[in-house]
């Protein structure tokens, strides 16, 4: 009995442990997500998608938008690893939470999948003009595409767009091609150019516009051509990850079971490429594809295994470091060709693409530059899709010692020559001035 | 203030159209769609679908849908009806699930086997206080009743139980579960109902018409409490949404629903639904389309087959096949007349009413009958009214059944508004774009042929203007305006202009003067790309055309002018390797080669060699080398010692460091300084005595 209540207290602590490891390189899984949702009704409407993240292991805590109880984080610990924002038109959050909590909650690198739809707050515009976003400000306004619509008994006023130009990405989308194209009926957006973290997923056709699709229009929209982003994703500087959709209809069971047929083509697919999308999309929000981390970075001296505390000018140096990709289950070698190290101080002295073995080892050897001062081993890696490497090392670089410069310079040897010539001379010259009679 | 006011009156306006708008979304009855969902989520390779309530929920699904099982289903099933049943530690529950797969199934169970459960449910019927209690007793009952026709209850229980379950209601038409739990919710007001319905069905005589006139009341009640959604659809919602064991929206609605049928079959009076309400809720359960998961796919499936059982509201639903109409292809406008389950309601026909244009608010009176085509089932507007041109619309349909007595039975909601799109090809011609001198007539003009891509290249500078015009007119020879007419001008680094083409009568035409578009192009002269983007829904060709590129040579720009917008900088091009960097070393300084100084070297020792071969020849010599032993020695020790400095000097070149070197410096220095005085104070002495000898 006794042992019992032993063994169920120490399930108990268990739980308690992954229950508050929140998103770390150790255990990379992001798998409490809290739902927010404008109404249960999305729910079951948007089931399939639900689904295939709890199918993967996510536990999803479904909550109203303006449930009082709502809360991120408990005794400064946050409750879940990710979020997502089914709830466009929710003007204030319950609770205490407000869009700064969310901002927050991705600022202390949790990830975050967030749909507006067509009415959207201003507190979901909020949110996303905080990731570089930008949703169309008329609030009346959709994407309407008549070029590339999908062609549907339903929507006969081309705002149900059948999208294909997709980021080319393996990393963030997979690499399987999708073939089927996308359903969306939403919002546009338009990314920040000055914003470099943020990147198209999915983007309208340059024949497309977003405008209210009953009014007629007075001014040119602004929202205008391929610069209409449709779906966007972010990847902030902690690797907290964020998906922007600017459709809610997109994730529902209603578009992934949909068949599709574009406007001007004739192949028609069973089934819209929603569900593989969005699959493969959530699936690098949620750091299964695309995380990297590096370890056992080592430099030494060729020929040593020791890691000096210190290089001299001119020495021979080689730098290695693992780096490996999660793949959801475990930690995967990466295997690319564009690694760099910098060898750094204020600006690179050395910059050199590390060889690979193919196994995750990284490696190069260089000669230190022939300047003396504080230097850095530097590896800044940014790859479309993957997440950052900055590794920095310090390392102070030395002249030469006086006694390590070259010495027996021959252009020095007539002065020797003189020299030692003038000590024999003087040997010489003490014997006779001395003993001569 | 008024920027709010102004803000306010906006957002009234625009309700105001969304409401002249508001035209219910078109729904359709349960399709094939419905079919594989179900088939997908109840699959069962073994022929067996875990516990009997799975198995129900799927028998009854895949009654409804008219989905053929499969044997195995039906041999394993029943056996694990009889099981059930003839288990004397069976409670209520499972008897209830066992009796229900088995209504459905009609297994070969022996009388007896009834009889044998019939006594212990009017036992646990008769000492019941909880709803849940009421619900599976009364509900097994009713299922045995089929079987076995003598299970009934007396009028003194009937009415005794009518009450008990009775009291449970709360006043806003929900019903509490127990009589202790102050929680209620609309899910036990549907099984309340349907349990109330099972003892009106059981009761030998009729019950106390109070009983039926409060459960009438509780029903008004209940559907006073049902949500709406903008679209027209209706559903139940519990309000407490963090109690224990929350059910959706969807089997909540599902549960009242099935209350609801269950009443309405056993009271011979109508229960004065309203049919808005009723066709809402079959709405609710179309609209979801196909939900997650296997329990939802019963409850949708199950409570539209119990609507579809309501007598008289029987929903009936006016589908499009299609709404996109497109006058190349002479498709015409369909109507089915289905109920919700999709079975083809008979002996009606459809009426177009009006037509409203898109915009406004007043329709065309029109009036007409469709066709009803028996083959397809579907009744067909042949021939559009001849006011219709391309564009869109919406169409009011009205049902009319040829025996008006027959309405009785339907909820019809009275007119379906339906927005239709009529499509056809628009023509365009006398599409030419022209450079223009000031206001005089065109310079250059370039006729164009916008059915494909065309290639002109024209130049302009900031005097003069770009015209570019063309006519659009519909199959029927009218005037088309589409929604989307732009003009496009992209420079050759990216900047984007849109200029909305305008129109006047049948003419589009746009004159870009760029003298006073200077400052909106930035003053960025050169080529720029011109594509025109014509589109609207109800035009089949839409396209987007590249015309050609204009060259165009603007001053240059004022300080002040704005900047163009910062161009996004290619997402491929952003990352990627940098060009490696190798550190240039500092080239060893410039040195003598090796030959010279080597000859230096010779010529540096030559007098060194010329002064000990010129000592030799002036007659050097160690006469006067002292003699004695001891000064011998010590002038040995002296010259040794000064041999050791020269040598340390030429080891401190090899390899010693200053520091050694000082210290054995001072200790040979030392040295020498003894041997020196011993050696130097001797050979002084000898010389000394040497000049008195001479002297």
């Amino acid at each position: 009995m006794a042992l019992t209540i032993l063994q169920g207290f120490l399930i108990s602590i268990l739980w308690l442990a992954v229950l508050a490891s929140g998103f770390s390189e150790d255990s990379p899984t992001d798998r409490r997500v809290l739902v927010l949702l404008d109404d249960f009704a999305i729910k079951s409407s948007h089931s399939l998608f639900f689904k295939s993240l709890e199918i993967r292991g996510f536990d999803l805590d479904f909550k109203l938008a303006d449930d009082p109880k709502l809360a991120l984080q408990r005794y400064g610990t946050y409750l879940y690893d990710a979020a997502i924002l089914f709830a466009p038109t929710t003007e204030r959050f319950g609770g205490s939470i407000d869009a700064a909590s969310f901002l927050d909650f991705v600022d202390s690198g949790h990830d975050l999948i967030l749909a507006a739809d067509a009415s959207s707050s201003e507190l979901i515009r909020e949110i996303a003009v905080e990731c570089g976003v930008d949703f169309d400000e008329d609030p009346a306004a959709l994407v309407v595409d008549h070029t590339s619509y999908a062609v549907s008994e339903e929507y006969g006023d081309h705002t149900l767009i059948a999208s294909d130009d997709f980021i080319e990405s393996d990393v963030i989308l997979g690499s399987k091609e999708i073939k089927a194209p996308v359903l969306f009926k939403g919002i546009g957006h338009t990314v920040n150019t000055a914003n470099s973290l943020v990147v198209k997923v999915l983007s309208a056709s340059s024949a497309a516009y977003s405008a209210d699709p009953n009014a007629v229009l007075s001014n040119s929209p602004t929202l205008i051509g391929s610069s209409i982003s449709l779906v966007s994703v972010v990847q902030a500087r902690n690797n907290a990850r964020i998906l922007i959709s600017g459709s809610l209809s997109m994730f529902s069971n209603r578009f992934l079971r949909s068949s599709v047929q574009k406007a001007g083509s004739t192949s028609k697919y069973e089934k819209s490429g929603n569900e593989q999308f969005l699959a493969e999309l959530c699936r690098w929000v949620f750091h299964e594809r695309g995380h990297l981390k590096a370890l056992n970075v080592k430099h030494h001296k060729v020929g040593e295994v020791e890691e000096p505390s210190m290089y001299r000018i001119k020495d021979d140096v080689e730098y290695s470091v693992e780096v490996y990709e999660w793949s959801g289950t475990s930690w995967e070698p990466y295997v690319a060709d564009d690694l760099q190290l910098q060898f750094y101080m204020m600006s690179p002295y050395v910059l050199k693409t590390l060889s690979t073995d193919q196994k995750g080892l990284y490696y190069t050897s260089f000669k230190v530059p022939d300047v003396y001062g504080v230097f850095q081993f530097k590896v800044e890696y940014q790859k479309l899709g993957y997440s950052t490497i900055s590794l920095s090392k310090q390392i102070p670089v030395r002249p030469f010692r006086h006694n390590e410069y070259e010495r027996f310079i021959p252009a020095a040897y007539p002065y020797y020559g003189a020299s030692f010539a003038m000590m024999g001379g003087f040997f010489v010259f003490t014997l006779s001035y001395l003993y001569t009679k | 203030m008024t920027a709010f006011m102004g803000r306010d009156l906006g957002l009234l306006i625009v309700a105001f159209c969304t409401l002249a708008w508001a035209t219910e979304s078109i729904f359709h009855p349960v399709s094939q769609l419905h079919r594989s969902a179900a088939l997908e989520f109840f699959s069962s390779p073994d022929g067996h679908f875990g516990s009997l309530v799975d198995t129900y929920e799927a028998l009854r699904t895949f009654q409804v849908l008219g989905i053929q099982k499969d044997a195995k289903i039906r041999t394993s099933a029943c056996a694990s009806v009889l099981e059930t049943l003839k288990s004397p530690t069976s409670d209520t529950k499972h008897i209830f699930h066992a009796l229900k797969t088995n209504s459905l199934l009609t297994c070969e169970i022996n009388h007896e086997v009834f009889w044998g459960i019939q006594s212990g449910l009017t036992d646990s019927l008769n000492g019941a206080s909880a709803l849940l209690d009421f619900y599976y007793a009364i509900g097994s009952l009713v299922l045995l009743k089929d079987q076995i026709p003598e299970v009934s209850l007396n009028e003194g229980d009937a009415n005794r139980i009518a009450q008990s379950i009775k009291t449970l209601s709360q006043s806003d038409g929900r019903w509490r579960l127990n009589s202790n739990n102050p929680e209620s919710s609309f899910d036990a007001a549907g099984m309340a109902i349907e349990a109330i319905a099972g003892v009106i069905s059981l009761s030998t005589s009729e019950i106390d018409p109070n009983v039926i006139d409060a459960l009438k009341n509780d029903v008004v009640k209940l559907f006073d409490g049902i949500q709406r959604y903008d679209d027209g659809t209706y559903y139940f919602e519990e309000k407490l949404v963090d109690a224990h064991g929350y059910q959706g929206p969807l089997s909540v609605s599902a549960s009242v629903v099935r209350g609801i049928a269950a009443f309405a079959a056993v009271t011979p009076e109508s229960l004065h639904l309203s049919d808005e309400k009723i066709l809402g809720l079959s709405k609710y359960f179309l609209g979801i389309g196909v939900p997650g998961s296997a329990k939802d796919v019963y409850n949708l499936i199950d409570a539209l087959a119990c609507i579809n059982n309501l007598k008289g509201s029987i929903p009936l639903l006016l589908s499009f096949p299609a709404s996109v109409i497109s006058t190349t292809k002479n498709n015409q406008v369909k109507v089915k007349a289905t109920n919700v389950l999709g079975s083809v309601i008979p002996n009606l026909s459809i009426k177009l009413m009006q037509i409203f244009t898109k915009g406004s608010k007043d329709g065309s009176v029109i009036d007409q009958k469709l066709k009803y085509d028996h083959e397809t089932e579907v009744h067909v507007l042949e021939t559009l009214p001849e006011s219709i041109d391309i564009g869109s619309y919406i169409f009011s349909f009205e049902a009319v059944f040829d025996d008006p007595e027959e309405k009785k039975n339907y909820a019809t909601g009275g007119r379906t508004k339906v927005p239709i799109y009529i499509t056809g090809v628009v023509s365009i011609d006398n599409a030419e774009i022209a450079i223009l001198d000031s206001d005089s007539e065109s310079s250059e003009s370039v006729k164009l042929d916008l059915k494909r891509e065309n290639a002109v290249s024209l130049s302009a500078n900031h005097l003069q203007k770009m015209k570019l015009s063309f006519h659009l007119t519909t199959p029927s020879q009218h005037s088309f305006k589409p929604k989307q007419a732009f003009l496009k001008l992209t420079h050759e680094s990216g900047v984007e202009h849109i200029f909305l083409v305008g129109t006047s009568g049948k003419k589009f035409e746009i004159v870009l003067d760029f003298l006073g578009l200077v400052e909106k192009l930035f003053y960025l002269s050169g080529k720029y790309g011109i594509q025109l983007t014509l589109g609207d829904s109800a035009m089949e060709n839409s396209f987007l055309r590249t015309l050609g590129y204009i060259e165009l040579d603007l001053p240059d720009a004022p300080e002040k002018a704005p900047r163009p917008p910062p161009q996004r900088v290619d997402v491929y091009s952003r990352y990627g390797p940098k060009p490696e960097i190798a550190h240039i070393f500092r080239a060893p300084e410039k040195t003598a080669p090796a030959w010279l100084s080597n000859t230096f070297l010779a010529l540096v020792i030559i007098p060194f060699i010329g002064f000990i071969v010129s000592l030799f020849g002036l007659g050097a010599n160690f006469k006067a080398f002292p003699k004695k032993t001891t000064s011998a020695a010590f002038a040995l020790l002296f010259h040794v010692g000064i041999a050791a400095v020269l040598l340390l000097y030429v080891a401190f070149w090899i390899k010693l460091d200053l520091f050694t070197t000082l210290k054995v410096l001072g200790l040979i220095g030392a040295f020498l300084l003894v041997v020196g005085h011993k050696t130097l104070a001797y050979l002084a002495a000898a010389s000394s005595s040497s000049k008195l000898k001479s002297s």
